[in-house]
């Protein structure tokens, strides 16, 4: 299929007449209508958190449930900050994130492109073989890798929640990028090639500009998978408390098995303040979303 | 505060690491040339060789130890002694086992086709261009960033047995053709699988949406102005162009979906009283609360032969539905 | 070419001794203090040695914990230090991970259920004979409460030191008592005279009772002279005349519109937050067990000894012990760390499982200021129910078992699926599959 030139059809489209803001508004607004909805339900334990975040104890379970405390416990933020050293658990969970999150793109790009464009021998056994270690529930698999850092004399370190991202650890984001990889048309990469351009030149200057919102759809996925990592920091951090980190730390709040009782209002606070930056980071990024890709006349 | 020496001791194994791969790769391309290979297989091979090491240092072991230990009565706190197909055969037999994997089955069967339809539906909304479109789209994110006990309280409220339950009273016009009592959601083994898709719509509202939304993002303008010049209407536009493109998006969040699927967990773990759970779960109980991790190795590995049937049915299909515009011979 | 080939060789040749070295050296464990990756404190003699301790403490709990027993042990002595890593959540997958990697630590919490379990697969240290070394009233085990004790031997050997035994007591609301003339709970009451009550106090939106699986069915099952596992751990007489009395009494309690609150209302309102509430005029609970109204002020509730069944007023006591890890380096000093440690959490929690400190003054002081009002009111119901409360006969496959007894026999006894005669006779022999 041809696709004709953009200006021919700028010029068609012109004649057109658009037709008038309102009659837009009408014609979208079923769309309004069921993102309102969808919105509504998603926005529903949103507010709840924020709600419980300023309660007092006292005020946490009544029946039927409220939904603006009264009076509202601003301290409650103040008070979770300080029951546990989370200024370094912030710290760590930054610095955890960023490695883990350059380790991912980097090793899934790179690996998804030698999936997706190359052909050699077993590449499909290859593939499967990758996407096969997903397969396998986590709870026999748990004891066998903590054995394996074990070995490595890394437990008690941040290294099992960082520089195993460096082996394309995420065989989701591989597989995603490779899907994005193949939908590639074939000849700006052929072109690149001719120029004299090596794999990594043609990954970063032409394939990763081309499957743009796939990367940041991965970026986002990889920062909140990796912000949010709790078993990891379960399993592999000991102690002391300022070497854990957030998610971790959250769990403090919770019910003891003595019985004590849960600190929820304490736990919204300080999930709130974690949450912040994930949020921050998916406005950002889904702002590029706006603009798709732009390939003028080249596919077809 | 932390002990910088901390990240100092990580960054530094991790620089090492990442430069190691690295010569890995140059290496493994030097040696494969070398030994005649040629240029596009020998570039292949080494561009996964992070994925490879990773496999062989991280993989390789759980998955053999796991097999392994499928053949023993390995309880975690002693050495395992082998029993040959044992747990095999008490699986055949066990009630609980088959219980859990209808309901596995049944729920990802449901569900996964039906988070596609939701999903596209939900990227479909937040691809028009309406105003403050990066807010709905922020909005719609939300849930799946919140931590799962902050969700779980929300389906405790959402799926109570009583009127009071938000689903119930908002749907009080259906059941109330049926009788007086609502629904019982997980109090009541007949409508515990229904309580666990509604569960399921959640899902919307997160990763697969957003995955779905870069899918119809990477979709060139070009192809609808052209069919908006052939007069093509908002159907067949969907039908010809849409949907085709999608398709590599689409066999992606199926796969994905099926592995996910079965291996559902966190879900299960919400609700307190349903009298049959998830597969994993089950896994979870055995393995760790049962001491009997031999076992849990053998439903384990029953569950991965389950998805790999699968996925390789799918992949086998895809020729026949997934179209990639970068393989369109010429 | 080749010359940046050789580079490349060499710089691989220098990365692999590298890995090789940190992978080698103990360089990524803290300084001062943390044990290496074996689990075993072995340090150069003439050394504090440090014990790893690992529990299930929350924010609130840790911090007590640290506070007001580990660093005084840890200033008041110089042979060892005690080491706290707390596991708030999932705690037992935690602590079977690192004992299955060989990194457990060398003390751990482990509530009444387990420690057979543990102790039947060789993961923890026979103390029988190491705590006759230590000179305290603390290590002497028959200065325990017998029935406590029991939780923390297997096999006739001492496993571990219960920090903890929380006897079942009856709260109540005097406001709602009073509010329809009916006489507060006292000693001589049984449980014709409970069920009576409760249905007495039932009215409108208010409950007389509320029960949910707690307060544990086994309770009522020894009130009545039976036995869920037998003491010898050789069966399970669940269908005994005296077990299915304990159990119809408990059905007619529970979700029993006319005393108590449905499951439905149990969800939507939650179990304890009711009683919090007003809503519910009695509740058993544990002894430290503390009840605040909406704005954080503590409650009036007052508490008595649970009815007497038929045969005996026995309650249920919450047991947890600290166990040692058996592959702990120096057992002499571990023992003495764990009798220091013992005896401080047994002056913080409540109540002692020592029969010594069982008594007024040492419950009444454990309590934080605020909650000694009400916890003042509420002691001499606590000591009374010490005087014969117990814990489970535990058996080492005790999660499968409690698995079984709750969906074979429980869940469906309170869901009318089944009378108890019956559904006991059904299940009593798969229960006795899984006793040793």
């Amino acid at each position: 299929m041809s696709a004709p030139s953009i200006t021919v059809e700028a010029g068609r489209r012109g004649l057109k007449s658009s037709p008038g803001p309102l009659r837009r508004l009408v014609a979208k607004a079923p769309v309004y209508l069921f993102l309102t909805f969808g919105a509504v339900f998603a926005l529903v334990p949103f507010i709840w958190m924020v709600s419980t975040a300023l309660k007092t104890p006292g005020q946490l379970f009544r029946f039927p449930p409220e939904w603006i405390p009264n009076p509202v416990a601003w301290s409650n933020f103040g008070e979770a900050w300080n029951a546990l050293p989370f200024g370094a658990m912030v710290l760590n969970s930054v610095f955890v994130t960023t490695l883990a999150m350059i380790g991912e793109l980097a090793s899934a790009a790179v690996v998804a492109y030698g999936f997706a464009r190359f052909h050699f021998r077993f590449r499909n056994v290859f593939f499967l073989l990758m996407l096969s270690s997903m397969m396998l529930p986590w709870v026999v698999t748990l004891i066998p890798g903590f054995l394996i850092w074990k070995q490595f004399g890394l437990i008690n370190t941040f290294d099992p929640l960082t520089v195993g991202a460096l082996f394309a650890w995420g065989p989701f984001y591989v597989f995603l990028l490779r899907q994005f990889f193949l939908g590639v048309s074939k000849d700006i990469e052929e072109a690149a090639v001719v120029d004299g351009a090596n794999a990594m030149q043609v990954l970063w200057f032409v394939m990763l500009p081309l499957v743009r919102p796939v990367l940041l759809a991965v970026a986002v996925l990889s920062f909140q998978g990796n912000w949010n990592n709790f078993k990891g920091a379960l399993i592999y951090l000991q102690e002391p408390l300022t070497r854990f980190t957030l998610p971790l730390g959250l769990q403090f709040f919770q019910a003891s098995i003595s019985n004590e009782a849960p600190r929820w209002h304490l736990m919204m606070a300080m999930s709130l303040l974690m949450v912040i930056p994930v949020v921050i980071l998916f406005f950002l990024a889904q702002r590029q979303f706006i603009e798709g890709i732009q390939l003028g006349g080249v596919k077809g | 505060m932390p002990v910088f020496g901390w990240y100092a001791e990580t960054l530094v194994r991790y620089v090492i690491v990442a430069v190691a791969i690295v010569v890995v790769m140059l290496l493994t391309y030097r040696g494969l040339r070398a030994a005649g290979v040629r240029r596009e297989a020998a570039t292949g091979f080494a561009l996964i060789i992070p994925w490879f090491l990773g496999f062989l240092i991280w993989n390789l072991f759980p998955v053999v130890a796991s097999l392994y230990l499928s053949l023993t009565d390995y309880n975690i706190l002693q050495a395992p002694n082998i029993v040959g197909l044992a747990n095999y055969q008490q699986l055949a037999e066990d009630a609980q086992f088959w219980a859990s994997l209808r309901l596995t089955m049944a729920y990802s069967a449901i569900t996964v086709p039906l988070g596609l339809i939701l999903s596209l539906f939900a990227a479909t909304l937040l691809n028009q261009g309406v105003r403050g479109v990066g807010l709905w789209r922020t909005l719609y994110y939300l849930p799946a960033i919140l931590p799962a006990f902050v969700t779980a309280l929300l389906w405790r409220l959402m799926l109570l047995p009583t009127r009071t339950g938000l689903v119930n009273s908002a749907t009080e016009p259906v059941w109330s053709l049926f009788g007086d009592t609502p629904p019982r959601w997980f109090l009541d083994p007949g409508t515990v699988l229904w309580g666990f898709v509604i569960m399921s719509f959640w899902g919307v509202f997160g990763a697969n949406t957003v995955i779905m939304l870069a899918g119809l993002k990477n979709i060139p303008k070009d192809l609808y102005e052209a069919a908006d010049v052939d007069g093509a209407g908002l159907r067949a536009k969907f039908r010809h162009i849409t949907v085709p493109q999608l398709t590599p998006t689409l066999f992606y969040l199926l796969v994905m979906g099926i592995i996910a699927g079965i291996q559902v967990f966190d879900q299960g773990l919400f609700v307190r009283v349903p009298r049959e759970n998830f597969l994993n779960v089950y896994l979870y109980q055995q393995g760790f609360t049962f001491f009997h991790m031999g076992y849990a190795s053998a439903i384990a590995w029953v569950m991965l032969v389950i998805i790999l049937v699968l996925t390789l049915a799918v992949f086998r299909s895809s020729s026949a539905w997934v179209y990639y515009e970068g393989e369109v011979k010429r | 070419m080749s010359t940046r080939f050789t580079r490349l060789a060499a710089l691989v040749a220098a990365l692999s001794l590298a890995i090789a070295a940190c992978g080698g050296s103990q360089a990524s464990n803290p300084p001062g203090g943390s044990a290496p990756a074996s689990g075993v404190a072995s340090q150069p003699p003439g050394e504090k040695v440090t014990f790893r301790m690992t529990t299930w403490a929350g924010e609130g709990e840790a911090k007590e914990l640290q506070e007001l027993v580990l660093d005084k042990i840890n200033a008041a002595q110089s042979e060892y230090e005690i080491v706290h890593e707390a596991a708030p959540a999932d705690y037992y997958t935690k602590i079977q991970t690192a004992l299955a990697g060989g990194t457990g630590a060398d003390f751990l919490w482990l509530s009444q259920e387990y420690v057979a379990g543990y102790a039947s697969r060789g993961a923890l240290l026979d103390l029988t004979e190491v705590l006759k070394t230590v000179d305290a009233p603390t290590a002497k085990v028959e200065g325990y409460f017998p029935k406590v004790m029991n939780t923390a031997v297997y096999q006739d050997k001492v496993y571990g030191l219960p920090w903890i035994s929380q006897p079942v007591v009856l709260y109540y609301n005097p406001a709602l008592f009073d509010a329809a003339g009916i006489a507060y709970p006292d000693d001589t009451w049984d449980w014709a005279k409970f069920a009576e009550t409760a249905k007495a106090l039932t009215k409108d939106d208010q409950y007389g009772f509320s029960a949910n699986g707690w307060p544990p069915l086994h309770m009522f099952i020894w009130q009545a002279g039976g036995e869920v596992i037998s003491e010898d751990l050789a069966s399970s007489p669940i269908d005994s005349p005296e077990a299915i009395a304990g159990a119809e009494f408990y059905k007619s309690l529970i979700f029993n519109g006319d005393c108590c609150p449905t499951e439905d209302v149990l969800l939507e309102q939650g179990f304890s937050e009711m009683f919090k509430a007003g809503k519910v005029a009695m509740f058993m609970g544990g002894a430290s067990d503390t009840f605040e109204s909406a704005d954080g002020v503590a409650l009036d509730i007052r508490a008595a000894v649970p009815p007497k069944g038929p045969k005996s007023r026995t309650t249920f006591a919450w047991t947890g012990s600290t166990v040692v890890n058996a592959k702990v380096a120096n057992p002499d000093l571990a023992a003495k760390a764990l009798v220091a440690l013992t005896d401080g959490i047994h002056r913080w929690k409540i109540v002692s499982p020592l029969t010594e400190l069982a008594n007024a003054e040492v419950i009444t002081a454990s309590f934080p200021e605020k909650w000694r009002a009400q916890k003042g009111q509420q002691v001499d119901a606590i000591i009374a129910a010490t005087q014969d409360m117990r814990s489970f006969n535990v058996i080492p496959r005790q999660q499968e078992w409690d698995d079984l007894f709750w969906r074979e026999f429980q869940d469906k006894l309170y869901h009318d699926q089944g009378t108890a005669a019956d559904l006991a006779k059904a299940a009593r022999p798969k229960l006795e599959e899984l006793l040793p």
